[in-house]
């Protein structure tokens, strides 16, 4: 791939390119599928891995910190690795096919300590896009920092409505996010005020 | 530590620092004496932090809409390359007219190979490996992942006490059927009863064998019970049985 092409890949997913985004998602998807399947992950695993790894890439570009001695794709392949690999020794399983997946050294050892930061992040936000939409709405104006008063103001329920929904969407999520077995292996960390 | 409404209201007065200064400190030393409200603020805290970056979640929703798009249009394109030869089947069948029942059963059966083709994926590799025969599993372990299934039967097929379980069974089966043995892989299908956690892959498989032998009744018939189980391959069986209908 050119320098040109590879440049515009970055700045598609920067800019959250769908078109972008698709053409590099279909044209990577069944290599880390493989790998995945190989080593004990199912579909969803496949899935979820390919998801969070781009995540990973899509902060790294937002916040400049993106250093690219390799290609999009070798990156690519080495976040999902590294984030696949955590996942599988959480599990206590074995990875049979250690080198199935190209490999580069030095990217590895930058990747793997913050995949394991990364980690939580991502079950936090998995857990919140399956909540029902009206919980997402509510917790996303809480999470904005709107009052409770704001908040009735703008959705039309009354203060002790919205009080209470808001409690138990906040609770359901948590319980829902406590139960991921990923969530109980990891510690947290970097809290920060 | 039971979550309730005033604990969240406070925890996050106190996350907003719009706590007075008096009810801070006391909330605080509280804290230090109690490590789960210490852990309950902690997790409200991060959780806060982690999706009031709003941005980012836009971003894992939209590649969610991505990823089932190319879905999709993957099972579209599976469907495409597989109804064409229906229908030139059917064609052939009408222009020779009776007595071509020969041809329609061989054409038939590349169909269903194809959709074999689609269907199928190898059962994947976990850690199947134990004891005291850790090492000789593991070989054949790596084999399968390797593809070398040849290897694989061989060296169950001379060691039947290393099939010691019914993941293995599993195995073995599928990698009969990555041979063309689909007799064979039958059979280590079968012998996994309605007890074992491993029945629905069992069924799964068996519908998969039956179909690339061209089958269909008995696949068919399979794929209901997979259904009436309601389990992780519900939904691959009532597509498979929609494509076969």
């Amino acid at each position: 791939m050119s320098i040109n092409e590879e440049r515009k890949i970055l700045e598609g997913i920067a800019a959250g390119d769908a078109k972008v985004i698709k053409s590099f998602y279909k044209d990577n998807y069944n290599y880390i599928k493989g790998y995945i399947l190989k080593n004990s992950g199912d579909d969803v695993d496949v899935e979820d891995v390919f998801q969070d790894a781009m995540i990973v890439i899509y902060q790294k570009l937002k916040s400049g910190t993106l250093e690219m001695n390799v290609s999009i794709r070798t990156y690519l392949y080495a976040v999902c690795k590294n984030i696949w690999r955590s996942r599988l020794r959480k599990n206590k399983k074995i990875i049979i096919d250690n080198d199935a997946i190209e490999a580069n050294e030095e990217i590895e050892a930058s990747i793997a300590e913050e995949i394991e930061n990364k980690e939580r992040e991502h079950v936090y936000r998995k857990y919140f896009l399956k909540l029902s939409d009206t919980c997402k709405d509510l917790l996303n104006l809480v999470f904005d920092g709107n009052s409770m008063k704001e908040i009735a103001n703008i959705t039309g329920y009354s203060e002790g409505y919205t009080r209470k929904k808001k409690f138990e969407c906040k609770k359901s999520l948590l319980e829902k996010i406590e139960k991921d077995p990923m969530y109980k292996e990891l510690k947290i960390t970097s809290l920060k005020e | 530590m039971e979550r309730t409404e005033e604990l969240f209201e406070k925890i996050e007065r106190y996350l907003d620092k719009t706590l007075s200064e008096e009810v801070t400190i006391a909330f605080e030393k509280e804290m230090s004496t109690n490590p789960e409200l210490k852990l309950e603020v902690d997790k409200h805290r991060e959780l806060h932090n982690v999706l009031s970056n709003k941005d980012v979640l836009d971003f894992k929703e939209k590649l969610q809409k991505i990823g089932e798009e190319v879905k999709k249009e993957k099972l579209e394109e599976t469907k495409t390359s597989f109804f064409p030869y229906l229908k030139i089947a059917a064609s052939v069948v009408i222009l020779i007219g009776a007595g071509t029942l020969l041809w329609n059963t061989f054409n038939s059966s590349n169909d269903f190979s194809n959709l074999y083709t689609s269907y199928y994926e190898l059962y994947p590799v976990e850690d199947v490996t134990r004891g005291d025969v850790l090492d000789q599993l593991d070989i054949v372990m790596k084999n399968y992942a390797q593809g070398n299934h040849d290897k694989v039967i061989t060296e169950l097929e001379e060691n039947a006490s290393l099939v010691s379980s019914e993941q293995l069974e599993l195995y073995l089966g599928n990698s009969y059927l990555q041979v063309g043995k689909e007799k064979k892989a039958l059979l280590q299908f079968e012998k996994i009863n309605d007890n074992s956690q491993y029945y629905e892959d069992a069924n799964w498989y068996q519908a998969l064998t039956y179909l690339k032998l061209g089958e269909t009744n008995t696949s068919l018939e399979i794929l209901e019970r997979i259904i009436r189980f309601d389990g992780i391959y519900k939904e691959k069986a009532i597509q498979l049985k929609e494509d076969l209908e």
